[in-house]
């Protein structure tokens, strides 16, 4: 016969004010199986938890009731304490009393009513709790980070410097993602460039990193401690162990195209290294626009090449690596406002550009050498207007969200100009200035005293009359509407995920939210954890934030990583689906339910009749199952269950509810 | 070509069968043979090719033909199966549950313009999904409007009346099983049903086990059900059962958007497959 303690915890006044505490108590003696209950003012405290320990003692308690908050808050805190007991951990059950009752309820005499049944739900429960343990899997001491932007080469540097190995994987030819793109950084105005190529040599110098760019995930399979992914090595058509960079390829390649790196406003080469200061500094060939490889003409960069690096018959290539934590990293694009803002010009004036062409525009290294001129004419812009807020805060047509980062660099944006064009005016639309950084509103008061015109309103219409751009607004705080002729309009647009993020949180089994941002296990608790365990986040991909959050959360990330990698072996919950094989019809339904890949279907042999057979049945991988009990319902027959969730467990909360 | 005569059908179903156990590809093949009663047939396992000239084909050959081929699961031999529209989605329901292999069945399939079973009315293959060799000229499959009529019309009640109906319904089952035995998609090696555990399923045939057996088979099928109406069909107590699963499938169409199953061996089912980019507004 089971003999269940119950202890009801006040929280202070938390439960206590609601629910009658001491009439739950009383109410569980009576319970089946009780042999003890008492209630306390705070069970999780020190002295608390020493009574229950003593309880479990001198009334040879072999199961645990705990009335209190959220088993999401202290059931860990629990399961500890019963570790240095004679009580499996695994043989207890929290009645959520703060959260589900007390929190949610005003009327005293029903809430006790219902966090009494809530505890004799629990007590039934725990009756048909057993005993579980937990195993230990080893661990690859090695790491993967996908994305090399400034928060995948922060959080690389950081691992490595602990002492394990780490790839960093990324898309482009070249490490540095946007924040090398960007001329100085808000609210010191630090040149960009010179604060991240440092640490983009250095991860690209560190013995413990291996950089594999042009490459993307082919896919992911395995679990914490043990990821294998696949990485796609994109066709460069340059042997990068013989190139040395020289460069002489890039000078006499014919065809020139749209430069992604300095956002559409120069030409780059087909042949070419993305810009001066890459990481590796080595080229790749667009195959989309190489004569050679589209018209089978050309071939110069061949013949020129002084090492005979250059291979127009390169293939993919797959390589299979063992991981034993993953990074995502992958970063944030500007959401395209030309399809959402046709009253903008959608793109069809020259003069209305981005604040990322912007930043290109005023960069030393950029098309301009730093130069602040329209691109349509080249004339030194007089009248500038920055529109925030596009596509951001604005749910009908663009995200509901605030991109956080445009405030500042807007303000980053005027002060600049003013500070490079004498004479110059700058007029700021917004709807409201967010600031909240250390020396963010120091900076935005400074812009204001530099001469930068706020305007509190949306802009509603820009167009095009002579030489000028025609922005009509609103001013909302005089109440009347706004027009500004401006030579250049600079549009703060919304960040949004990485395109193909999609496919990057399902081949790694995690999950996004509404707005396909990556979702964290939890908003302030586990913020660079995902929902999959050995799988972190850091950066843009989570949300969208400016250079310091990001490179504070790579380093968290980091941190993470390193606490896994730091270990031989790890323990594994035993919370985990279970499958009664001898039941089991082997229909696979279980196995495309999973969202952890954690169930396969495996060959075992069995008996039909009086006949020997192979056959066919679902098995449960202890290392990539999370628990969350998806293949219990998908399966009919009832064979597979979830320790510590049984079905017969369930059925025996609802019966003594119910019944 | 002339439309094929129901004789010339049962002769050409005869001789495909012959040919298939002559050659000692196939064990038996399962199809239909006549009863003392003219309007009845009853399944019939040809095992030698003399055998076949047992074999029939008219418009009371009802019983679907597929499930059968789930007697042996590890056959030595291949099952020869005549099969219509219905039965070759019932094969694929199977294989596409893992129970089945494609290469342990020969599949005679006739086209097959419906027979004396009410079913049949909504039927929108009538041309066999899958098979090996087709007996008769194919048609093109077209959904009957009527298809979700009964149901559209029974949404209009109320709670209660639907309860009441159902009540009454489940009050008349017997709990003999007949309807999961005949339906393809019930292919468990032990269906839950037949398992003792305490609080499961209760094994007396009284309204609270009748009705949660009606509710659990109505969910296990689901969105796998392939609308052959074999369990109404087999109900001894006439049981409207179609009308579960056929909601479910009517409101997987008006979530998903169109929706069948079994139409080959490969698919999704609606409600079968984790996708991170599934749509969870309701969170």
């Amino acid at each position: 016969m089971a003999r269940i303690g119950v202890f009801i915890c006040h929280c202070g006044t938390n439960i206590a004010s609601v629910v009658d505490v001491e009439k739950v108590a009383q109410a569980a003696k009576s319970m089946p199986g009780v042999a003890f209950a008492t209630d306390y003012k705070y069970m999780c405290s020190e002295p608390g938890q020493a009574m229950i320990k003593q309880a479990i003692e001198e009334h040879h308690l072999d199961r645990i009731v705990i009335g209190s908050c959220s088993p999401r808050m202290h059931e860990l805190t629990f399961r500890k304490m019963l570790k240095a007991t004679n009580v499996n951990p695994y043989m207890l059950e929290i009645a959520n009393l703060r959260e589900q009752c007390a929190w949610v309820h005003t009327d005293r005499a029903k809430a006790t009513e219902k966090a009494i049944n809530l505890v004799r739900m629990s007590v039934a429960k725990v009756g048909n709790n057993k005993p579980l343990h937990t195993s230990m899997i080893p661990i690859t001491k090695k790491a993967l980070v996908i994305g090399g932007g400034i928060a995948g080469i922060q959080a690389a540097l950081d691992i490595a410097d602990c002492g394990f190995d780490v790839t960093i994987v990324e898309k482009e030819p070249s490490i540095g993602g946007h924040m090398v793109m960007l001329d100085k950084t808000f609210p010191t105005m630090d040149c960009s460039a010179c604060i991240s190529t440092p640490k983009m040599v250095d991860a690209g110098a560190h013995p413990n990193i291996t950089l594999k760019t042009y490459c993307e995930v082919e896919s992911v399979s395995g679990y914490i401690g043990n990821f294998e992914v696949t990485i796609k090595e994109k066709t460069k058509f340059v042997n990068h162990d013989l190139c040395t960079g020289c460069g002489l390829c890039q000078t006499k390649c014919p065809t020139k195209v749209i430069s992604e790196f300095n956002q559409g406003m120069s030409k780059r080469p087909a042949i070419y290294i993305p810009f001066a200061q890459a990481v590796p500094s080595k080229p790749v060939i667009d195959e989309n626009a190489c004569l050679k490889l589209t018209k089978d003409k050309c071939g110069i960069c061949e013949k020129i090449c002084p090492l005979g690096a250059i291979n127009y018959k390169d293939e993919v290539r797959y390589t299979k690596e063992q991981f034993g934590a993953i990074v995502v990293a992958t970063g944030y694009e500007l959401a395209d406002w030309k399809k959402m803002y046709p009253e903008y010009g959608g793109g069809r004036y020259e003069d209305v550009i981005t604040g990322l062409q912007f930043e290109r525009l005023v960069n030393a290294s950029g098309p301009t050498e730093g130069h602040i001129v329209r691109p349509s004419d080249g004339k030194e812009p007089k009248d500038v207007v920055i529109v925030k807020c596009v596509g951001s805060r604005d749910p009908k047509k663009g995200k509901s969200y605030c991109s956080r980062a445009c405030c500042m660099y807007s303000a980053k944006h005027a002060h600049q100009i003013l500070d490079k064009i004498p004479g110059s005016r700058v007029y700021i639309f917004y709807m409201d200035v967010r600031t909240p950084g250390k020396g963010y509103e120091e900076f935005y008061d400074n812009t204001r005293r530099d001469g930068a015109q706020y305007i509190r309103g949306r802009v509603s219409k820009i167009y095009k009359e002579d030489d000028k751009l025609i922005v009509k607004g609103e001013d909302s705080l005089l109440g009347r509407p706004v027009t500004v002729e401006a030579d250049m309009v600079i549009l703060a647009t919304a960040m949004e995920p990485a395109p193909k993020i999609e496919e990057v949180v399902q081949k790694l089994g995690i999950s996004m939210d509404k707005d396909k941002w990556i979702q964290e296990a939890h908003p302030k608790l586990r913020p660079v954890e995902t929902q999959s365990a050995g799988i972190f986040l850091c950066g843009t991909c989570q949300g969208p934030k400016d250079i310091p959050d990001t490179v504070a959360q790579a380093s968290a990330a980091a941190a993470k990583v390193a606490a896994i990698l730091c270990h031989d072996e790890m323990e594994t919950s035993p919370m985990i689906s279970s499958v009664d094989q001898t039941k089991c019809s082997g229909c696979g339904f279980c196995v495309p339910t999973c969202p952890y890949k954690a169930i396969s279907l495996v060959e075992v042999p069995g008996r039909d009749g009086n006949r020997k057979v192979t056959k066919k049945v679902a098995q449960v991988n202890e290392g990539l199952c999370q628990g969350c009990g998806c293949c219990n319902a998908a399966c009919r027959t009832g064979c597979i269950d979830l320790k510590g969730f049984t079905n017969d467990q369930i059925l025996k909360e609802v019966d003594a509810l119910c019944l | 070509m002339a439309e094929l005569s129901e004789a010339m059908v049962q002769d050409l179903i005869r001789a495909e069968a012959k040919k298939a156990l002559q050659t000692g590809e196939v064990s038996c093949v399962i199809g239909w043979t006549a009863t003392r009663f003219e309007d009845r047939t009853k399944p019939y396992f040809a095992q030698t090719p003399e055998e076949c000239d047992m074999l029939i084909w008219n418009r009371y050959c009802i019983n679907g033909t597929a499930k059968f081929a789930l007697d042996d699961r590890y056959p030595d031999k291949k099952f020869g199966i005549i099969a219509r529209g219905c039965d070759t989605r019932a094969i694929n329901r199977m294989i596409h549950d893992k129970q089945l292999k494609r290469e342990n069945l020969y599949i005679i399939g006739v086209v097959c313009d419906g027979k004396e079973n009410p079913v049949c009315r909504q039927c929108a293959h009538k041309t066999p999904l899958v098979c090996d060799v087709m007996i008769g000229e194919p048609v093109q499959d077209v959904i009957p409007e009527s298809r979700f009529q009964e149901i559209e019309a029974f949404e209009k009640l109320s709670p209660d009346e639907r309860y009441a109906y159902w009540a009454k319904q489940y009050d008349k089952c017997i709990h003999c099983y007949a309807c999961r035995n005949a339906c393809p998609a019930c292919n468990c090696i032990e269906c839950y049903a037949d398992q003792y555990r305490v609080g499961w399923q209760g094994k007396a045939a009284d309204r609270e086990q009748n009705q949660i057996y009606g509710l659990t088979r109505a969910y296990h099928v689901g969105d796998r059900c392939i609308e052959c109406g074999e369990c109404e069909r087999v109900c001894p107590m006439h049981l409207p059962i179609m009308r579960q699963t056929r909601k479910m499938l009517k409101d997987i169409n008006d979530l998903f958007g169109p929706y069948e199953c079994g139409l080959s061996e490969e698919e999704t089912t609606a409600l079968g497959e984790f996708k991170t980019a599934d749509p969870d507004e309701f969170m």
